[in-house]
């Protein structure tokens, strides 16, 4: 069993719940540093509401161990539990104002009124909210609330900010204001982020670590950049959005990468630093580093494979290109709308080639 | 950060299922408790005390059924609980027939006005129920209203009396639905209410009469609030003695009169304790075979 | 058009409907009429108005004494009822345990059990335990409270449920998450939002409590309640005139207060949901969505 990492906010080790026939969360372990703004991502039944249930202490885990700066805090009532949370739905307190719900916390932990009165009015400077205490939630807009909800949270300066889908009730616009505010005021205070959401662009845009989650456990843990880039498994892949997954057979293993020949000089090349591809596995690319070339222009890069174009889809600075290969295949690029690329039509033969560090080979 | 050393410092925290455990009894203890002690031993006391498992008075029967031999064996008595039968029957049938249009108007035709209206039917039953029956005593009596009008009018003498009008089965017929009416709205009003409007359009769209889409749907969707009123006025009426004491007379005597009698008057407590078990078999049997039906909540909101 | 109903229907409806409210309200009607007519029955003719029924009854002890025992019942039996209704209602609509439906039939099973039963069984019960307990226990108006509270406990439950449900338990979980311990929450949160339903509750405890004879008939002892004197007074011609004129400030009073508490809670309910404002529509969804696994 790994040992907790003493200086990180938030440990779980191999944690386990279940609910009735369910395991909703199967052996998670996992290490949040402090500062951090770490995503659990993954869709709805993947365990990941319920692992942050657990660290609120909210649900106390069938077996594994919960630690918050070090201290096993299992069997710990919510209360007692120095993380704060965001709800879903704000859960704000709808008998009391702004100020009196950003106070509910430092009230109960008995901080004198003069210092609460002021941190209630630094928190809400830092939420943008300064002229709201005496507004009740009811006449607040969503994104206001939410500001509330996080100012109500993070005002007990908790070791971590646990936040549940907050702005999933947020419409879009709103939504991708409140994400870089919440970047904003992460940065601002230094607190340790865990946010739970289903949205993969939510978490690439915002994360400082991603862990993916599925079925009760972690399917990948890395940066946004290693998560799209580098998907660990083919749910991985499919969940991030990764549009390019070809079924991979290694016809020659050399130093470092994995050829596939596909017939007319066309080949998959991809890297394989272990040297080893066996049983089935697949080749994920993503689109927008797929090179799309007229027959005429010169390919270069390591992958090359010919095809139809099939549809063309304007995305305004960029262009999709749906291309069919030989047997069936098809894959999908994506190239800046210029000139060249509004010259490519339907039914026009290409060549596709891209660099063989941006192809990687997924495992099942 | 000062808020490490909460955690620290706390007492060992107490596991977590104990925990929980604890708070449920909590919660569970004072209610259930109080009701199990004055509801449900008192109840199996009158079980216990009917067969003699239990005895109170001098005279009291020690182990025995004779109180229920007796009962079973009394025409008298078993007269009594089918006349009780009888009443509630009718009285139920009858408040549900009168009430019937009225929750349909509420529910489907009043409107935005449904639940003001609703209040305003549901506001006398909300009253005391004495003197609600009081009022029928003023209006039915040997010298009410409706005895001094017709003697004043001339079609009584100055003496005249309508013998079946009080102090008769009529009164207590009368009172008690008038008592139990508006209640019986109540569950109809519910159901109907609950109901999806949009089956009343399909039906009318596919060419259905509204005396048709009625039978046809609105009807049989009523049925559990039918059945729910039904039952929620057959139990408090099975067994009614205040008010067959007080407009029933002689004629009047009921099931209901016969327990308290044995109880209070008699003092023959185990007959009484063993008629009283027999109600709650009657209860029982209905909950049983209606039980599906109600929905507790609609009648108490 | 209606689907429901045509015109025609409708306008016999609600003559129907009209009717049906003068038939409810006519007797009671009556009754107030005739608390101020001059005449020692209570009949026709009219002789003409008077306060002297309302005199008499105000100068009447034993009807004075009787008023203040019921008040006495009646705001006990609302008080322990609505104690034992605010955990009650918490353990039907927050908790889920082993055997949840039996202890739901238990609270509500006072419903579906007709008065007369429970009378003789709290009276078996109260004189065994009078006769084990040499004296100690007796019956008097403080059995009558017991009795009512049991009567009026699932109106109560009832009464809270439905509140409490429209309560999204994240704020509970919310004000856990603060560093309230679980009584702190209940009383900071949840008490102030269900408030309205707990005061209906104790309202209509004491109506309840205040109108009912059947209970009282077997356990109240040698204490007379509103109701058992008003009973006593009902067969006696004479004494009506001054019993209706009680009757008609009882019911007036009573009556006030259970619209008072109807219209209350459902304006209360109506700021509920504006004071959960935006998120109002997804009350439901957040009910049950913190349950899940997601």
């Amino acid at each position: 069993m790994s040992v907790p990492n003493p200086d990180a906010a938030i440990s779980l080790v191999d944690v386990h719940k279940r609910f009735g026939d369910v395991r909703a969360v199967d052996g998670v372990t996992l290490d949040v540093a402090e500062g951090e703004f770490l995503t659990l991502l993954g869709p709805s039944g993947c365990g990941k509401t319920t692992t942050m249930r657990m660290i609120a202490g909210f649900e106390e885990p069938d077996a594994g161990r919960i630690l918050l700066r070090g201290h096993d805090v299992v069997g710990v009532p919510p209360n007692r539990r120095e993380v704060n949370m965001c709800f879903q739905h704000y859960a704000l307190f709808p008998h009391m104002n702004v100020e009196d719900n950003v106070a509910y916390g430092l009230k109960l932990r008995k901080v004198p009124k003069e210092e609460r009165r002021r941190r209630v009015a630094e928190m809400l400077e830092v939420v943008r909210l300064e002229g709201f205490e005496k507004r009740r939630p009811g006449q607040l807009s969503g994104g206001q609330q939410q500001r509330v909800a996080l100012a109500r949270a993070l005002v007990n300066r908790p070791a971590a900010l646990l936040l549940d889908e907050p702005l999933g009730a947020l419409d879009v616009k709103l939504r991708k204001q409140m994400q870089l505010e919440l970047k904003r005021i992460q940065h601002e205070l230094r607190t340790t982020f865990v946010y739970v959401t289903h949205d993969q662009e939510e978490a690439l845009s915002m994360s400082d670590r991603i862990a993916v989650m599925n079925r009760g456990v972690i399917e990948q843990l890395g940066t946004p950049r290693e998560v799209y880039e580098r998907p660990a498994t083919p749910f991985v892949a499919d969940f991030v959005g990764v549009l390019n997954a070809i079924e991979f057979r290694a016809d020659e293993v050399r130093a470092g990468e994995a050829v596939m020949r596909l017939g007319d000089g066309d080949r998959i090349v991809a890297p394989a630093p272990d040297g080893r591809i066996g049983g089935a596995a697949i080749v994920t690319v993503r689109p927008e580093r797929i090179r799309v070339h007229t027959p005429d222009e010169p390919v270069v890069g390591d992958s090359r494979v010919s095809g139809t174009v099939g549809q063309v889809v304007y995305l305004g600075t960029l262009t999709q290109f749906h291309v069919e290969l030989a047997g069936g295949r098809r894959l999908i690029a994506h190239r800046l709308s210029d000139e060249r690329a509004a010259s490519i039509l339907e039914g026009d033969r290409v060549v596709l080639s891209w660099d063989r560090d941006d192809a990687a080979i997924v495992r099942d | 950060m000062t808020t490490t050393a909460r955690v620290e410092l706390s007492a060992p925290p107490v596991a977590p299922r104990a925990r929980r455990r604890r708070g449920l009894l909590g919660l569970l203890a004072a209610p259930t408790g109080f009701l199990a002690l004055f509801f449900l031993v008192p109840v199996l006391m009158v079980a216990a005390y009917s067969v003699g498992l239990l005895t109170l008075l001098p005279h009291d029967l020690y182990l025995s059924l004779q109180p229920w031999r007796d009962f079973f064996a009394s025409e008298t008595h078993v007269g009594l609980f089918w006349k009780s039968v009888r009443l509630s029957v009718v009285v139920s049938a009858v408040s549900v027939l009168l009430a019937y249009p009225i929750a349909y108007a509420l529910a489907l035709v009043a409107g935005r006005r449904k639940y003001t209206l609703l209040l305003v039917i549901l506001a006398p039953f909300l009253t005391s129920y004495l003197l609600r029956v009081l009022a029928w005593r003023v209006i039915l009596g040997d010298e009410g209203l409706i005895i001094t009008l017709l003697r004043d009018v001339g079609v009584l003498g100055p003496e005249g009396q309508i013998s079946w009008l009080f102090y008769s089965p009529f009164a207590v017929y009368v009172v008690l639905a008038y008592v139990w009416v508006p209640f019986v709205a109540l569950p109809i009003f519910v159901t109907l209410d609950g109901m999806d409007r949009d089956l009343l359009e399909a039906s009318h769209d596919l060419g259905a009469t509204r005396w048709t889409t009625f039978l046809r749907v609105t009807l049989p969707l009523s049925v559990p609030g039918v059945v729910a009123a039904f039952v929620f006025v057959f139990i408090p009426t099975i067994g009614e003695y205040v008010t067959p004491l007080l407009v029933g007379g002689p004629n009047g005597f009921f099931f209901g009169n016969a327990i308290q009698g044995a109880i209070l008057q008699g003092f023959d407590w185990q007959f009484g304790a063993a008629m009283a078990m027999f109600l709650v078999g009657t209860v029982t049997v209905l909950l049983v075979l209606f039980g599906r039906y109600l929905n507790v909540r609609a009648v108490a909101e | 058009m209606s689907p429901a109903i045509s015109p025609g229907g409708r306008r016999a409806l609600w003559v129907g409907f009209w009717v049906f409210v003068v038939f409810l309200y006519a007797p009671i009607v009556v009754l107030i009429v005739f608390s101020f007519n001059d005449r020692s029955t209570v009949s026709f003719p009219w002789e003409g108005f008077t306060l002297r029924w309302y005199r008499a009854f105000v100068e009447n002890p034993t009807l004075l004494g009787a008023l203040r025992t019921s008040a006495y019942v009646a705001l006990l039996t609302g008080l322990a009822t609505t104690l034992l209704a605010i955990p009650a209602a918490i353990l039907l609509v927050r908790r889920r345990f082993a055997g949840k439906g039996l202890v739901t039939g238990l609270l509500l099973a006072p419903l579906v059990i007709p008065l007369i039963v429970f009378g003789v069984a709290l009276l078996i019960l109260f004189k065994n335990l009078e006769a084990s307990t040499g004296g100690l226990v007796t019956v008097s108006r403080y059995t009558v409270v017991v009795g009512h509270t049991v009567v009026a406990l699932p109106f109560a439950i009832l009464t809270i449920v439905p509140r409490l449900e429209r309560i999204p338990p994240s704020y509970e979980e919310a004000a856990r998450d603060l560093g309230a311990d679980a009584f702190t929450s209940f009383r900071t949160v949840t008490f102030p939002l269900i408030a309205p339903a707990v005061v209906a509750a104790f309202l209509i405890s004491v109506v309840i409590s205040f109108d009912e004879i059947v209970i009282a008939s077997f356990v109240a002892g040698e204490d007379t309640t509103f109701p058992l004197y008003l009973f006593s007074q009902l067969r006696l011609p004479q004494s009506l005139p001054q019993v209706i004129a009680v009757a008609v400030v009882v019911m007036g009073v009573s009556g006030a207060i259970v619209v008072a508490s109807e219209v209350g809670i459902r304006i209360a309910d109506r700021r509920l949901e504006a004071e959960l404002g935006v998120a109002a529509g997804e009350v439901a969804t957040l009910t049950g969505g913190t349950k899940g696994a997601a």
